[in-house]
């Protein structure tokens, strides 16, 4: 196992973007090469060891055996996790936004709070967040048809809008509440929502929503029967009947 | 400039492939030079620069696609660089990536294929950002109201007064027509189902237009000849609507040394079939016409799998094609000329309709015999974007390679399609056919597509020594090496190096300035002023395009008969 440390050293409220703090591209490398990656720091070209303070406690590894501890605030920093596919990213602190961009496997822990983007287009592996999660995680970037294909979201607080837009597979649990339309357009994912939401599923196709608090729920939602799930009963909905939808959403009773 | 010991291809001078030195001097090729600056190309291949005839790279509909598609935007990052401007995009690119992406193929010249007259400064300030290469944009009349009344009239004189003034007011260097008279249809929420089917309010038909515009298009002595979209394109059964309408044609004179009509994207108009279930091939019964008739040529509007986005003054196609992708969409009324969509698209592998489509155009291209009356384009950005070019170069020059990807598509191909069968390899001098010497000659371009003496020095150099090259083995290489020329030269100034844009000067915009008769002109401006009153959101005099949007016209001189006669 080959952990690597890294602390932020200048952050200036500047927004960093270091899509190269993953396991895929760190895990091989030694500590200088590693200082001599490039990072954005606004508009400048900046790097690494500009940026942060990296220690690495043995030489390179494979990336599934290597764990990057992110020590401190990396709320303005970017990207982190991009396209990773193996091995562990602990953020001890906040993370920035699109963290985790794109991610086909292992895992990304964050003890603070996610920034907007969270998961974006993600494959594959585990995101989980002690905090809450900003607009628009596991959704796909502007324009995009597809957000999230795979994988798993877990925020223990709660989330901001547009959660899991686009969805087309994987799953996304939040603790507690979602803001405005959660699901929208999902494609087939499940969303697990443990708080209230606000016009939840709107152009859903396919897929399933639960929503154990309170909900607003879209008129073109069709009443189905009440079911029992674990133990718990709810109101069974299908739609959007906008998009002749066949999606299911659940909201407890 | 001299270009020592290529194997220079230049079909169009029955060159096929001879080791020689090519001299370079003002933006011209000439016999010999005094200039000391020499490029290296021994055994390299040599052709000239590539001409695309029929590409989307400018104008209001590729704009809206750029602003539909922030998604494909950002699959086409590149930075800038001390000479680059920074590029985005992948199927609809910026004006800048355009440019550098042609040229770093070995390509020169690319012509937009339609622009409404109305919307033709945009085109122009959109093709003034586009570097490096020589341009121009073809005009659309195919839905035009004063088209069509001339037409009803039979007053040929005043329709060739009205394209004249068309395509000065939109510096157009041609007629183009697409789906003629479904733009107007689509108005009022309908289609015109084939060419005899009357358009709503008009009473004239889209087989009377075409042949309307084609007779016009020769009255006047145009460079190209008309352009046409078919009617029914892109639906199942089309073939019959596109040989009907080729043989409607047969009987006009061409006016120049040319063909009388030029069909655009041929592969979406060799359709068979009665629905999308029985959807089959039809492009050998196409390529049998091609080849017993002389009167009409092709672009090909090859698919190939992956993303691309549609786009077409063919709006009731767009709206259909976004109803069955369950896309999203745009669809635009251009008040008395036109209407139009764009609809973003990924063709699958193993959905059947599209690899019969990706056969479909393949076959085309290796059944119809002489490669001068095909060429090779994608109908960038519908089929597939312009990038992907040496895709379709390495398909058609190796059997080995088709049956690797027939493989790795839908098996339905092999039961709708005759591709598998199908043994032509083309050789190095029909793929320089079909990028660069039938495109310029096609288009009317004296000085392009040749390496003659007095021809524009636009040069490509490709990594390629074709006497130890197998193209029908090596296709990796093949297409790696048009994919990335070793060098490009515009108008005799290298401009790209081994993918390195190393130079980025301002290409030309052709556009034709066709004479008419003064009166016939002033009669058809009597019922134009009537219409701009009535109907336009713009007034006339806002109307025309001004010379100060071309920043190096090139103006190419043509007119009536009678006119030229009385000039010689």
């Amino acid at each position: 196992m080959r952990t690597i440390t890294i602390r932020p050293a200048l952050m200036d409220g500047v927004p960093v973007e270091a899509e190269r703090i993953t396991p895929d591209i760190l895990a091989g490398l030694s500590l200088k090469e590693m200082e001599d990656l490039e990072a954005w720091h606004g508009n400048r070209r900046l790097r690494m060891a500009d940026l942060f303070e990296i220690s690495a406690d043995s030489g390179p590894a494979s990336p599934e055996e290597t764990t990057l501890v992110l020590d401190g605030d990396f709320t303005p920093v970017k990207r982190i996790g991009e396209k990773m596919t193996a091995g562990l990213v602990e953020i001890r602190g906040s993370a920035g936004m699109h963290t985790g961009n794109n991610m086909r496997g292992g895992e990304i822990r964050i003890q603070g709070d996610a920034g907007d983007w969270l998961g974006r287009e993600m494959k594959g592996g585990k995101i989980l967040v002690k905090g809450s999660a900003g607009n628009y995680a596991g959704s796909g970037y502007r324009g995009e048809k597809c957000g999230m294909r795979g994988g798993e979201i877990l925020v223990e607080g709660s989330a901001g809008a547009f959660l899991g837009e686009h969805l087309c597979g994987g799953s996304i649990r939040i603790g507690g509440d979602a803001g405005d339309f959660p699901g929208a357009m999902n494609q087939g994912g499940e969303i697990f929502i443990g708080g209230s939401a606000h016009l939840p599923g709107a152009e859903m196709t396919k897929g399933r929503i639960v929503v154990e608090g309170q909900a607003r729920v879209l008129p073109s939602y069709q009443l189905q029967e009440n079911v029992e799930m674990e133990g718990k009963s709810y109101q069974k909905l299908t739609g959007d009947l906008v998009e002749n939808g066949k999606g299911e959403l659940y909201i407890a009773l | 400039m001299i270009i020592k010991g290529g194997v220079v291809y230049d079909p169009a001078n029955g060159i096929y492939g001879e080791e020689m030195d090519l001299c370079l001097e003002g933006g011209r090729i000439v016999e010999e030079t005094g200039e000391k600056d020499v490029i290296d190309a021994r055994g390299l291949m040599v052709m000239p620069g590539g001409v695309d005839a029929h590409s989307h790279i400018a104008g209001p509909k590729i704009n809206s696609g750029r602003i539909m598609r922030p998604d494909d935007s950002r699959m086409g990052v590149e930075p800038r660089t001390g000479v680059c401007r920074p590029c985005t995009g992948y199927t609809v690119p910026n004006c800048y990536a355009i440019g550098y992406r042609y040229a770093r193929m070995g390509y020169t010249t690319a012509f937009e294929a339609a622009t409404p007259i109305i919307e033709s400064r945009h085109t122009h300030e959109e093709l003034e950002e586009i570097p490096i290469l020589d341009k121009g944009a073809l005009t659309l009349f195919g839905s035009n109201w004063t088209v069509m009344e001339c037409v009803k009239e039979n007053d040929l004189a005043k329709l060739a007064a009205y394209v004249a003034w068309g395509l000065k007011s939109s510096r157009g260097y041609g007629v183009k027509i697409v789906n003629p008279g479904g733009g107007e249809a689509w108005g009022f929420g309908a289609n015109v189902k084939g060419l005899h089917d009357p358009v709503p309010n008009f009473d004239v038909t889209p087989a009377e237009i075409i042949k309307g515009l084609a007779r016009a298009n020769e009255m006047l002595r145009l460079p190209h000849s008309i352009h046409l979209h078919f009617n029914n394109l892109g639906k199942p059964g089309n073939y019959t609507t596109a040989l009907e309408t080729l043989d409607l044609l047969k009987d006009i004179k061409a006016s120049r040394m040319r063909q009388v009509v030029h069909i655009a994207h041929m592969q979406f108009s060799a359709y068979g079939g009665t629905g999308w279930r029985d959807f089959d091939s039809k492009a050998p019964e196409i390529a049998d016409y091609m080849n017993k008739n002389n009167h009409a040529t092709m672009d090909l509007g090859q698919i190939l799998f992956g993303s691309a986005t549609t786009m077409t003054a063919d709006a009731p196609l767009e709206y259909a094609n976004a109803r069955l992708l369950h896309q999203k969409w745009s669809n635009c009324d251009i008040e008395l000329e036109e209407s139009s969509g764009v609809v973003p698209i990924f063709y699958a592998r193993m959905m059947p309709v599209n690899a019969i489509q990706w056969a479909i155009g393949l076959e085309l291209a290796l059944l119809t015999k002489d490669p001068w009356k095909v060429l090779l384009t994608t109908d960038n950005p519908n089929g597939s974007p312009f990038v992907n070019y040496p895709e379709v170069i390495a398909l058609l020059m190796s059997q080995a390679k088709r049956a690797e990807e027939i493989s790795r598509v839908h098996e339905l191909v092999t039961k709708r399609t005759a591709l598998p069968s199908i043994e032509r390899e083309m050789d190095w001098s029909e793929i320089a056919i079909m990028t660069r010497s039938a495109s310029a000659r096609i288009l009317g371009l004296e000085d392009k597509g040749h390496l003659g003496p007095g021809a524009d020095a636009d040069v490509a150099v490709y990594d390629i020594r074709p006497d130890e090259v197998d193209p029908s083995v090596d296709h990796a290489l093949v297409k790696k090496a048009f994919t990335t020329a070793r060098y490009t030269i515009k108008g005799g100034v290298l401009v790209a190096r081994d993918g390195q844009i190393v130079a980025a000067p301002q290409g030309r915009t052709y556009w034709v300035d066709a004479e008419v008769p003064q009166a016939d002109t002033e009669r058809m401006m009597a019922d134009l002023k009537d219409k701009f009153e009535k109907y336009y959101s713009v007034r006339l005099g806002n109307y025309m395009v001004q010379d100060e949007y071309l920043s190096r016209p090139q103006v190419v001189r043509a007119g009536t008969r009678a006119r030229v006669e009385v000039a010689q």
